[in-house]
This record gives structure tokens, C-alpha cells and sequence, in this order.
């Protein structure tokens, strides 16, 4: 980046995209107006240039998504452009190519999280990215034949493999060539500390990691296939649930009522919002405690009691939930405009419960603390390993508390505000440190200000004097129009999801873009070099759900 | 008087039969006494610990305390199917489950437990329990290396590389010990200790090892924990980063005596402790074997909470440990003891 010049296209009223196109002059071939932003059209060989462009003269140093999709008459790429220092500047870069020769140039030589978000639309769309360095299938297998999200891919052709391709599906296929004195081995899809099932082809030399390339898609449940056969209005909801399934739930399902909602142009009521706010902040604070209870299992091995402490922490929490939405796992809490349900009857006791145990978080956080961060040998074997820069963060789109633990000061809910966030009194937690300690520093302090946010929700419910409405009037078919892209704050960092209505009651494409994706992406620069016990204290602190990341 | 000489006097034959048979009789009483603390731990005691440190209750349907859960699990171990890798090195994979378990139930031969009950007493005792406690690294690679599994074996790459680091440290503070006692033996190593250090009105402070230099009973602490593979220094078994390291192919039977062999050096890190450093099966009122007991399974207690509370080290770190910071304090502490020892006896 060049000298402290003030970006192309920033003006004290948001983003002027008149300065931008013509910063662009002779690359934008056409400019289309899509909900959340502008989008101009280029040209499928111009995508690198014009993407290092906007980088570096106007700061768009988050591709936050690349959805790829097929039309009657051609293929589409879309980039998802937004800045880290203000992510409500957006703007997407659409890039058509022929249906009969669907190529396009890659961004990966200008944002590396190209890499694999290119790798999957390749994968699951069928578009060729010239100059990619690694172009293979990354979800499905390599033997599959076609591309499942393409229009004329036949859902019922078998899928038949011959044996010889399946001899050794586990066989090395990594960049480096066998040598005597490294080893290949495969850690997952079974192993104790890949938290489900994720496979990483490793090279190892002696202890140390020579090379490692994840396998994902183990988990992979055409999640965006079936969002696009339901309906807007009730059938979508409980889907999120099952992206990042460890508690989270109704933080998923907030990023597609977000999207669902400002694509509809339907209002959520205040009291809805205060009880989306609050109850998304308890699954954050249940996420957490998980994530730092699996962390330091990796770290101490099976019998620490840190990992039973924070599944106590969570069942107590888990419980408030359960109470309020019906379920432990699954929440399907949130509807379009609004809440399912009101507060469990009685209400001020319910509210005192919740108060109680938001009261006792801090002594509890303060025993992970002694455990964890203030612990000598913990720190002997966290700091300085797994260090994430944050320019590599930035380039690898990294985002939640990945981000956050390398300096970035990124977090959706305060950048660009949505249900109540804006009305309370909380902080972002960032740590400068960019290894494995601060990231386990950062969700301890995160779940401090989530508790917090809990605590002035159960105040502003209890001193709740007009109409408990929670819901808004939504039509029973919801048919909007248009296309938008809106994310939020979710567990795991930037969870958000790119909506192209068609006039339909279903979606014609639904693209999710789920941070756990683009946070373990930076595992081949964390880990390589690094020993083995570190690589898996970084898988750790990386804190991915393979449910989202293979969706 | 060792135990054999105790059951060959009450037999009413002599000769070398009778020397025989109470040399068998013997060894299996002392076989089944640890074996039986070993029964205990496993199972049970293991599971109740661990249940105590995170909030948990763990087994207590069957006998009181849930103690009975012994007979179950012993039952659901044996039965399994024992499952043998493709390509292992048959012999050594059959081999270094027993050579586990032997090398660490042979040391107990030399240990006095108290009331009579110790197996043997040779003048070389203390280099014994040393010699025959380290062949367990021997089966450890042969775990490792016969499985033909990459996880077994660079958890026995990492078994060894720790037993080297940390047995040299552990022998040279023995020594430290034997300089001060002026024996090899066993029995003259707990006598030592019996003798009083000072006297405090009515209360008399004995010589234990652990209260003259305390210096060298944390260091051999430390020094055992890592000897014996557990928490912080669990990093041949590792399982959130090589599954289960050498015992990773183990199933079945063989599991149980891999798993056996763990406890047992457990308690014979316990024993070595206690009579080289507690004065054995010394204490006041009750019985010596009592005492004895109590001796090793505060020691078991010790290594479980470790594991509950304590992160594992990198393995880099660990040999760093072992060979730059052990060695050296295990060398000072040797000169040291020299020094006091000769000024004392001059």
C-alpha cells in the first residue's frame, strides 16, 4: 500500500462509486444495483488487475466471498469486496463467462482465500479459473463426474466410481516429493484432535511439519442445495442450525434472516431484536466455552478438567437456552421479522435465572483464567506458536476471533450494526498478539463482553413497558426480487450468506459464506514449520465446526 | 528376613524343593499384591480421581463406591476381539506387551513393603530396580517400531528420546542417595533412614531422604513423572496429536497388559520414592504395609492430578527440559551431597 493516500471512492457519506468506476475506467463494462451494494461487470481477464487495484488504491482488503453460479446464458463469479476498517463500504465485482467455455481469470494471486473459495466454485459450479495454482475439487471427491450446483448436472445419475480410483484415495498427492527423510501421514478423517472429521495430508519431518494440505467435505450436506429447493418464509429457518452446530445455532440463523429480511424489506419489531440479541449472544457465549474447552484439550490431553468445567459452564447456559427456545441443539428460534416465541411464562423469574447465571460468568470466566492464561506451562506451550500476521489474515479473509487475536479490530456487530448491538454498552475484544495464546485470550474476554450484552438485554426486557411484540406482519409467501449479500457476527467470525432471488418463493441461489472456511484456510501458513503438537494447538485455536466449513 | 526365608522356615521340609517352593510362594504373593493395588487403580481409583477434579461422580453402581466396576471391566477387557495390524512384526508385537509389564513387576522383587514382606534383598538392590525398570524403554520401542503404524512409531521414537533424557537424571540422584546411606541395599537404605535426624521435644524428626535434602526428592519427582509418561510429560501417548502413540495398534489383552504395565511403573515409581526418600514402610501406630501403601498411592494420587491440571510440553521442550536444566541440577545436587557427606565424614 502506498504512503498514507486517502482511498479511491471514500467520502465522508459512504462510498462513491461514480470515483470508483472511474478508477476503474475501461474495465467496468456495465454497473448493476444490488441490495446491499453496487456490483460492476468485468470482463472474466481483467479479474486479477482489477482486484489488486481496488486493494490498493481503495482498500478493499476483504474479498469476503466469491459465489459462483450458472445462468440460462452464461456463468457468473461474483466477489464479495468489503474494507476491514469499515465493512459497510461493499461493493461486488460481477464476472460473466460464456456458457460454452466458462473461463475466468483467478484472484488468487491477489487475495489467497481466492484460493480455496474459487477451488469450491470450480468444484460445485463447474467455472475454470486460468492461473490458479491448485485448481481441484475441494468438497466432493475427485472421482466425482460434473458439478452438482450447475443447471444441467442430472441429480440422478449415479455416481460410479471404478476401484482403481479408490486403490489408495488416502495416497500422498502432496507438493512435497518423498524424500528419506520425511514421512507422510494422514492425521483425520478419524483422529482425536481434528474436531470432526477433517483430514489433513501431512508431511512430516522428524516432529516438525514440512507441508500440510487440508481435506475438507467429509461434512458436506449440499446445505446450499437445499436452501435453494425450500421456501423463504418457513422452510430455510432451520437449516442454519445445522452449519456450525456446536451451540451457535441461532447466531446461524441470524445471518439468513439478515439476508432474507433486508432482501423482503421486512421490519423486526425492537423487542424481537432485544430477544435475538440476547440469545444469540448466549449460543456466542456457549461456542466459546466449547471452543476454549476442545483448545485446552488438545493442549493438556484427555483427562484436563478445564474441558468438563466449560461443559458445565455450557449445560447451565444451555439450559437458559432450552427454556427459551424449546431446544438444546437445533434452536430454530428465529422466524422472518421477529422470534418464534416470547419469554417462557413466568417471566421475571425467567429473567432472574438468567441474570443469575450471567452474574456468576465472571467468577467462572476468572478459573479459566488461573487455569489457562495465567498458567506458566500453558503459556510455555501457546505463545509465540501458530503466529497469524495480520496482513496474512487480511489476505486469507480470516475473521471472528482468528481476526481479532492478530490485531484486527473487526467485528461485525459494532462495524455494521444490526438487531440491538448498537443501543448497549460493550467492547470489541482485539489482542496484538497474533498466536495461539491470544486467540485463546480473545474468546475468554469475548465471552466477558457477550455476558455483559446478556445482562443489559435481561434489563431492558424486565423494563419492557409497551406492546411484547415479536414478530412483524410477514405475507404467508414470501416472493422477493433482487440480489443481496449481508453477514454477521457469527461464532466463528464473518458468517454471511448471498441471496439471488428470482420472483420465486425459493431462492435461486443461495451461497453461504461460513467463517470457519476462510479461518482454516490459514492453517497451511500456521502450521508448516511447526511442530506437530503445535500444528494441532493452532487446529485448535483455529476453533472450525466442519458442519460450516463443509456446509 | 525376606519373605521367602519366612515361608521356607515355616515349611516342615528343607532342601533346595522347599527353597523353590517358597521362592514361588513368594513372588506370586507379592505379584498379586501389586497387581491387585494395580486392579484398583485402573478401573476404579483412576476414574474416581479424575471424576473428583472436574465435578463428576464416574462409577458407583456396583459395591460400595462403585468399587466392583473392577470385576466388569476386567471381564468387558479380556473379551475383546484382539485385532493385529497388517504387516506387524509378529514376535516383537507380541513380545513388548509382556516386556512392559515384566519390567516393571520384576523391580517390585527388591522393594520392602514392610512387615516382612519384601522378596529379596541383594546388596545390589537400588541398581536393580534401576536396570530392570529401564528395560521398559526396550519394549516401548518394540511397541512402537513392530506395529508398522506411523503414529506407534513416532510415539516410540518420542517414548525413548524421553526415557534417555530422563533416566540419567533420575540414576545420578539415586546416587546421591546411595552417598549418603553408604549402600546399594535395599533394606540398609531404609534403615538409614529410621535413625533420628532431630528431636523436637517429644517428637523425633527421622532421616528420610526427602527431609534432609529436599532438593533432591523434587528433582527426582519431577524426573519420575516423566519416567513414567504422564502429564506434563505425557508425550510418547499424546492422544489429541498421535492418537495413542505405541500402544495405538494395541487391542484387546494386549491393551490391558500395555495398560498394566503404565500402572504398575506408576506404583514402582511410587515405591522407589517411598524407600529411597520416605524411609520405606516407616511410620508411626500403624502397621509398615500400611504405611507402605499410603507411601505409593499418595504418589498415584500425585501423577492423576498432574493429569487433570497440568498442560502436556512440546517434546522439544521436554528434552530440552530433561538435558539442559534435570542433568545439570541432578549434577549439582550429586556434587553437593558429595561435599556435605565428605566434610561430615571427616
Amino acid at each position: 500500500m502506498s504512503l498514507q493516500r486517502q482511498p479511491v471512492g471514500e467520502t465522508p457519506d459512504g462510498l462513491d462509486y461514480d470515483a470508483l468506476a472511474e478508477l476503474l475506467d475501461g474495465y467496468v463494462l456495465d454497473r448493476e444495483q444490488h441490495l446491499n451494494c453496487e456490483a460492476f461487470v468485468i470482463r472474466p481477464d481483467d479479474v486479477a488487475a482489477v482486484l489488486s487495484t481496488l486493494r490498493d488504491r481503495a482498500a478493499f482488503d476483504h474479498l469476503s466471498l466469491v459465489t459462483a453460479q450458472e445462468y440460462r446464458d452464461r456463468y457468473e463469479s461474483i466477489y464479495h469486496l468489503k474494507k476491514y476498517d469499515d465493512p459497510t463500504q461493499e461493493l461486488s465485482l460481477v464476472v460473466p463467462t460464456p456458457r460454452d467455455q466458462p473461463h475466468s481469470q483467478s484472484g488468487a494471486d491477489v487475495f489467497d482465500t481466492a484460493i480455496w473459495h474459487e477451488r469450491e466454485a470450480y468444484d460445485l459450479v463447474g467455472i475454470e479459473y486460468d492461473d490458479h495454482p491448485d485448481l481441484r475439487r475441494i468438497l466432493l471427491p475427485e472421482t466425482w463426474q460434473g458439478h452438482p450446483l450447475s443447471l444441467d448436472y442430472n441429480q440422478d445419475k449415479p455416481q460410479i466410481v471404478p476401484l482403481r480410483e479408490h486403490a489408495n484415495p488416502m495416497e500422498g498427492r502432496t507438493d512435497v516429493a518423498d524424500r528419506s527423510d520425511t514421512m507422510f501421514i494422514n492425521i483425520g478423517p478419524h483422529h482425536p484432535a481434528t474436531h470432526g472429521v477433517l483430514h489433513l495430508k501431512t508431511v512430516v519431518d522428524g516432529e516438525q511439519v514440512v507441508d500440510i494440505d487440508p481435506d475438507i467435505g467429509y461434512l458436506h450436506r449440499c446445505e446450499e442445495q437445499m436452501c435453494q429447493q425450500s421456501t423463504y418464509r418457513h422452510q430455510i429457518m432451520p437449516y442454519p442450525d445445522r452449519w456450525d452446530y456446536v451451540s451457535a445455532g441461532i447466531l446461524n440463523e441470524w445471518a439468513y434472516a439478515r439476508a432474507a429480511e433486508s432482501l423482503a424489506d421486512i421490519d423486526v419489531p425492537v423487542y424481537a431484536q432485544v430477544l435475538r440479541t440476547m440469545s444469540a449472544e448466549l449460543c456466542r457465549i456457549c461456542a466459546h466455552l466449547l471452543a476454549i474447552g476442545t483448545f485446552a484439550l488438545d493442549i493438556y490431553g484427555e483427562f484436563t478438567a478445564i474441558f468438563m468445567y466449560a461443559v458445565t459452564d455450557r449445560e447451565r447456559i444451555q439450559n437458559l437456552l432450552e427454556e427459551l427456545t424449546g431446544q438444546r441443539l437445533m434452536f430454530n428460534y428465529l422466524r422472518l421479522g421477529g422470534v418464534a416465541w416470547g419469554l417462557p411464562e413466568p417471566r421475571a423469574e425467567y429473567l432472574e435465572t438468567v441474570r443469575s447465571v450471567m452474574a456468576e460468568f465472571p467468577d467462572r470466566l476468572e478459573e479459566y483464567h488461573n487455569l489457562l492464561t495465567s498458567n506458566e506451562l500453558f503459556q510455555m506451550r501457546v505463545l509465540d506458536t501458530g503466529v497469524l500476521p495480520a496482513e496474512t489474515a487480511k489476505s486469507y479473509g480470516a475473521t471472528g476471533p482468528v481476526a481479532r487475536g492478530s490485531g484486527i479490530d473487526y467485528d461485525l456487530r459494532r462495524d455494521d450494526p444490526y438487531g440491538y448491538y448498537d443501543e448497549l454498552d460493550w467492547e470489541v475484544v482485539t489482542d496484538d498478539g497474533g498466536d495461539n495464546f491470544s486467540r485463546a485470550l480473545v474468546r475468554l474476554q469475548e465471552m466477558e463482553q457477550s455476558a455483559r450484552i446478556v445482562r443489559q438485554c435481561v434489563d431492558v426486557l424486565a423494563d419492557w413497558s409497551g406492546e411484547r411484540e415479536i414478530q412483524s406482519d410477514v405475507p404467508r409467501t414470501v416472493k422477493p426480487g433482487g440480489e443481496v449479500y449481508r453477514a454477521v457476527e457469527g461464532a466463528k467470525g464473518e458468517l454471511g450468506i448471498y441471496i439471488r432471488a428470482d420472483g420465486t418463493d425459493t431462492p435461486a441461489r443461495f451461497k453461504i459464506r461460513s467463517p470457519a472456511f476462510s479461518n482454516l484456510q490459514t492453517l497451511e501458513v500456521l502450521a508448516e514449520g511447526e511442530y506437530i503438537a503445535d500444528m494441532i494447538a493452532t487446529l485448535g485455536s483455529l476453533d472450525i465446526v466442519l458442519g460450516e466449513v463443509d456446509r | 528376613m525376606t519373605l521367602p526365608t519366612t515361608i521356607e522356615e515355616a515349611l516342615p521340609v528343607g532342601g533346595v524343593a522347599a527353597e523353590a517352593v517358597a521362592a514361588l510362594a513368594a513372588a506370586t504373593v507379592i505379584g498379586t499384591f501389586v497387581m491387585l493395588n494395580t486392579a484398583l487403580a485402573g478401573p476404579w481409583a483412576k476414574r474416581k480421581i479424575t471424576a473428583a477434579f472436574t465435578d463428576r461422580i464416574s462409577v458407583n453402581q456396583f459395591g460400595p463406591l462403585g468399587v466392583g466396576i473392577v470385576v466388569p471391566d476386567a471381564v468387558r477387557l479380556v473379551s475383546k476381539e484382539l485385532i493385529v495390524p497388517e504387516g506387524a512384526d509378529r514376535p516383537a508385537w507380541d513380545l513388548a506387551p509382556l516386556v512392559l509389564v515384566f519390567s516393571a513387576l520384576f523391580a517390585f522383587a527388591v522393594i520392602p513393603m514392610g512387615n516382612g514382606v519384601h522378596l529379596a534383598d541383594p546388596a545390589v538392590g537400588l541398581v536393580f530396580v534401576f536396570a530392570i525398570a529401564s528395560v521398559a524403554s526396550l519394549g516401548l520401542v518394540m511397541a512402537g517400531y513392530a506395529s508398522n503404524n506411523k503414529y506407534a512409531f513416532l510415539g516410540g521414537l518420542r517414548a525413548v528420546a524421553q526415557n534417555l533424557a530422563y533416566e540419567i537424571p533420575l540414576i545420578l540422584i539415586g546416587i546421591s542417595v546411595v552417598l549418603y546411606t553408604g549402600s546399594l541395599q535395599m533394606s540398609e537404605i531404609v534403615a538409614t533412614q529410621r535413625e533420628t535426624l532431630v528431636s523436637l521435644g517429644p517428637l523425633s524428626v527421622p532421616g528420610w531422604f526427602a527431609i534432609v535434602n529436599p532438593f533432591a526428592f523434587v528433582l527426582f519427582l519431577v524426573a519420575n513423572v516423566a519416567e513414567v509418561g504422564r502429564n506434563p510429560f505425557d508425550v510418547p501417548e499424546a492422544p489429541t496429536e498421535i492418537v495413542a502413540g505405541y500402544q495405538t495398534e494395541y487391542s484387546s489383552v494386549y491393551f490391558v497388559l500395555i495398560y498394566l504395565g503404565e500402572f504398575v511403573h506408576i506404583f514402582l515409581g511410587g515405591a522407589i520414592i517411598a524407600t529411597i526418600f520416605l524411609g520405606g514402610p516407616a511410620g508411626p501406630v500403624l502397621p509398615g504395609i500400611v504405611w507402605f501403601l499410603l507411601k505409593i498411592w499418595a504418589m498415584f494420587l500425585f501423577t492423576q492430578w498432574l493429569r487433570s491440571a497440568v498442560p502436556r510440553v512440546r517434546i522439544d521442550q521436554l528434552i530440552e527440559i530433561g538435558w539442559k536444566r534435570l542433568l545439570v541440577l541432578a549434577f549439582v545436587n550429586l556434587f553437593a551431597t558429595a561435599t556435605v557427606v565428605g566434610v561430615l565424614a571427616a
